[in-house]
């Protein structure tokens, strides 16, 4: 069967392979002008070719094209538009292809941006794009099934969400950009040219770290609102992977500022552009391999790219060591300022570089554990203790420099004149100590962490409080040169968000019976009657709650969706719901629901075959078994309906069939889905027994009716919730939002005219 | 060098291998372990408002696990549940820190005939 898409992304790789060569035979000196525009055209067929297979791809999923295995598999005929487009990068091989889609997008402004550097730098570039088209062709988004099935999986619940719809978009995007500064560095090792490739190099480092820095914050924002754990950060490897070549990748950025103004560090920055992309790799080989499966929430599975993976790697580290290797000796070191002052800029710049390749070591080597214990002993991961207490003393060094290091001028300074401008670090140590101190000594597990979350609370004031002097001077000065400052004080404030969120949350848990006011950290709760909607596959639960502090009242609505996932069982995914303050927020997480006990209740009924009963405003009778839905069921459960023939207040009578699933080895299992009764009511019926030898089944009705009152006899609906405050979420998006606001102010300011 | 070997110190000290429910009934340091969820032991307790389940591993050992964290979004479809924590042999209970939960839907599937 004719496969547009893979052919498609064959076209796609001829092309840019094409263009490799092309650009190699430039490169090489013997062109007389058509290598280049060929190079240059192939380049675009690429792209081209790239952007036609997306197409193809967003075509098949919006309407729904289930031959395509990937269709099948991430999509279904009932989500809606933004969802739909959203599955395209829900699975590994669409993710690829969107890699691929914004590297080739991403290329087409750098050839013609990349002047006389072009030919190398494209080159290398290329290597990278066929590298992934490769991959891509392995793992294709556009393999076919031998027949369509009716209705695809669907897309998970979890990721249904607007901010998952542009999270991998803009991680992509940032993986793509790493190259680019890769491409640099290795062209000008090659061209012998190793100082002229910052300036054009530079706005992309800064770009590249912008997108990973804004996919690793969104993902992060997301965690918190979606998953209701209260958390926004949990050190999984997946999280680690793009955490991984951002750090590297801002000491890169750091390096290639003091190479551009200095002079310096020619060597340290080819070898950090290197490693920052060469960690892009390796991330991608540690996530998309299946080596961590057991050691990740993310379930990844290996499709067989993990050779290949590996390959690309050792390829790339052969090449960077290759022109490194040939060019060490010949690299000048730093012409100006050979005795570096210890009381410098410059300094200051060094020690963060070295401060962040360290988290990056540390953090590298944790997400690896299992890899390097698999080859000692044990197979074995870090708990996330260890990346605390790792990268917590790092982060304390980096914002005592960061709390007086931007005062400081290139070259010599006099430490009584910075140290004169350095009282507004000292004020906003002191607003955060005493801030800490009236909120407690900080708690934590070990003595040790709690000193060094009080340091690092101080030291965040500190870099605040300078920080935010620099920005009221600088953006009256001109918004552009306070690029640094911004995202230098969003880092202040992000930290002093982390310590208050992750030091001084409260948290407790209270089972809110309907109806009974409770209270917890200070707020009286309430739970109004929780309230079913239908939506889409499932349905959702919400819990009202009424909850009060003081003067000041207001709804809570967290819920429960449940739907029937494919293998049978109800999923539940719990929605918690976020009261946003700029102090503190107030989470609330819905952890279980009881439905009330239903013993002696008036609300359950059994019925006999046969038999017609009078209940509430309904008539009802049993009329017999359904086993049609036996057929087709997995080896462990069984379906079974009942037919029931129920009229409301002698109106027509409709036949319902509520359905029961049955574990084969245990008996009833899980509750089974509801059916509306006829009639203006809302009132549902659920099968909850059945006894197919005296052919009686027992129902349980929920609606309207005489109340059931006998209250000794039973306990109202539940709701166990975790009600926890967060101080410092604000603070901590906040300081997210300055990096990255700071970051994009300098890639505007020093993208080349 | 200092900070280096804090780094490995604090490596081999946070390590938690991952071992069979019957090694991590021996084991008196945090340990991973990993099997599917009982359909139908799970609860809450109503006292400590934990999530109470009883894992049971591929060689059908089993024991109970106590988490005092919110219920994971995707428990009810997990085709596997990791839990990460310590076994009290008092209680007969394994303290779960975290739980890792892995799901067919989360970022893969299969279709049926595939």
């Amino acid at each position: 069967m004719s496969n547009f898409g893979q052919v498609t992304m064959w076209l796609g790789l001829i092309a840019v392979g094409i263009s490799s060569v092309c650009y190699a035979v430039v490169v090489s000196g013997k062109d007389s002008g058509v290598a280049k525009n060929a190079a240059r055209l192939s380049f675009i067929a690429f792209s081209v070719f790239v952007t036609i297979a997306s197409m193809l791809l967003m075509h098949f999923i919006l309407n729904h094209e289930f031959l395509y295995s990937y269709v099948a598999r991430y999509s279904s005929r009932d989500l809606p538009m933004q969802y739909l487009v959203s599955s395209f990068w829900a699975g590994q091989e669409g993710s690829f292809l969107l890699w691929v889609l914004l590297g080739a997008w991403l290329g087409i402004f750098l050839m013609f941006r990349a002047r006389d550097m072009e030919p190398h730098v494209m080159l290398i570039y290329n290597l990278n794009n066929v590298f992934l088209m490769i991959l891509l062709i392995k793992q294709s988004p556009f393999h076919m099934l031998p027949i369509a099935p009716p209705d695809g999986n669907g897309l998970n619940m979890l990721l249904q969400d607007p901010w998952m719809v542009i999270h991998p978009p803009i991680v992509f995007l940032g993986y793509a950009a790493f190259a680019i500064p890769f491409a640099y560095a290795v062209s000008a090792l090659w061209r012998r040219d190793y100082d002229s490739w910052i300036k054009p190099a530079l706005p992309w480092t800064v770009f590249a770290f912008v997108s990973l820095g804004a996919g690793i914050i969104i993902g992060g924002y997301w965690s918190y609102k979606v998953l209701g754990w209260g958390g926004y950060w949990g050190w999984d490897p997946v999280e680690n992977a793009s955490l991984l070549p951002w750090l590297a990748g801002m000491a890169l950025m750091h390096g290639m500022m003091l190479q551009q103004t200095r002079g310096k560090l020619r060597k340290t920055n080819f070898v950090l552009a290197a490693f920052s992309f060469l960690l892009v790799i390796y991330c991608t080989f540690l996530t998309r391999s299946g080596v961590l499966a057991d050691f990740s929430v993310h379930s990844f599975v290996d499709l067989g790219i993990t050779g290949w993976l590996v390959i690309f790697m050792f390829a790339f580290i052969a090449i960077s060591m290759f022109f490194f290797v040939t060019r060490a000796k010949e690299i000048p070191v730093s012409k100006k300022g050979e005795n570096l002052s210890y009381f410098s800029r410059e300094f200051g710049l060094i020690a963060v570089m070295i401060l962040l390749c360290l988290s990056t070591l540390v953090t590298g080597l944790g997400t690896s554990a299992p890899l390097i214990t698999r080859m000692l002993e044990q197979t074995s991961k870090v708990s996330t203790e260890f990346y605390v207490n790792t990268n917590l003393p790092l982060a304390l060094f980096i914002l005592l420099l960061l709390s007086f290091v931007p005062l400081m001028a290139w070259g010599k300074n006099n430490f009584s004149k910075v140290g004169a401008k350095a009282k507004w670090a000292g004020v906003g140590a002191v607003v955060a100590l005493v801030v800490t101190l009236l909120n407690g000594y900080p708690d934590m597990e070990a003595p040790l962490l709690s000193l060094g979350v009080l340091l690092l609370s101080i030291l965040a004031g500190a870099a605040t409080g300078m920080n935010l002097l620099l920005v009221i001077k600088l953006v009256r000065k001109r918004i552009t040169i306070s690029s640094g400052a911004i995202a230098h004080l969003g880092v202040g404030l992000m930290f002093l968000g982390i310590v208050s969120s992750s030091a001084y949350d409260r948290s407790e848990k209270v089972l809110l019976p309907q109806g009974t006011v409770k209270s917890a950290l200070g707020y009286e709760i309430m739970l109004n009657g929780p309230q079913f909607s239908r939506e889409g596959k499932g349905m959702r639960l919400h819990f009202p709650l009424d909850i009060k502090r003081g003067g000041s009242q207001f709804t809570a609505k967290p819920d429960i969706y449940s739907e029937r996932g494919r293998n049978g069982q109800m999923q539940r995914f719990t929605h918690p719901h976020i009261r946003k303050g700029l102090l503190s927020d107030l989470y609330i997480s819905p952890l279980d629901f009881e439905p009330g006990q239903k013993k002696g209740s008036e609300n359950s009924l059994d019925l006999k075959r046969g038999n017609k009963i009078a209940f509430h405003d309904y008539e009802l009778e049993f009329t017999g078994f359904d086993v049609s839905g036996m057929m087709g069921q997995d080896a462990r459960n069984m379906t079974v309906g009942a037919n029931i023939v129920a009229s409301y207040k002698g109106d027509d009578p409709v036949t319902l069939k509520p359905v029961i699933t049955m574990s084969k080895k245990h008996g009833p299992s899980s509750p089974s889905s509801r059916v509306k009764l006829p009639g203006p009511d809302d009132a549902y019926l659920t099968l909850e027994r059945i006894d197919a030898g005296a052919k009686t089944i027992g129902l349980v009705y929920e609606g309207p009716g005489p109340a059931p009152e006998k209250s000794a006899e039973k306990s109202p609906p539940a709701v166990i919730a975790e009600v926890s405050i967060k101080p410092g979420m604000t603070v901590l998006w906040l300081g997210t939002f300055l990096i990255l606001l700071g970051g994009s102010v300098a890639v505007v300011r020093r993208w080349p005219k | 060098m200092l900070a280096m070997a804090m780094a490995m110190y604090s490596f081999k000290s946070t390590l938690t291998p991952y071992v069979t429910v019957g090694e991590a009934k021996a084991s008196n340091r945090p340990v991973q372990v990993a099997g599917i969820a009982v359909k139908g032991t799970e609860r809450y307790d109503l006292k400590t408002n934990n999530l109470l389940f009883t894992l049971r591993e591929d060689g059908g050992a089993e024991m109970v696990v106590e988490y005092d964290g919110p219920r994971p979004g995707n428990f009810d479809d997990a085709t596997k549940v990791v839990a990460v924590g310590k076994y009290e042999p008092t209680t007969q209970v394994f303290t779960a820190k975290e739980l890792l939960v892995k799901c067919p839907t989360k970022y893969e599937g299969r279709v049926k005939g595939e």
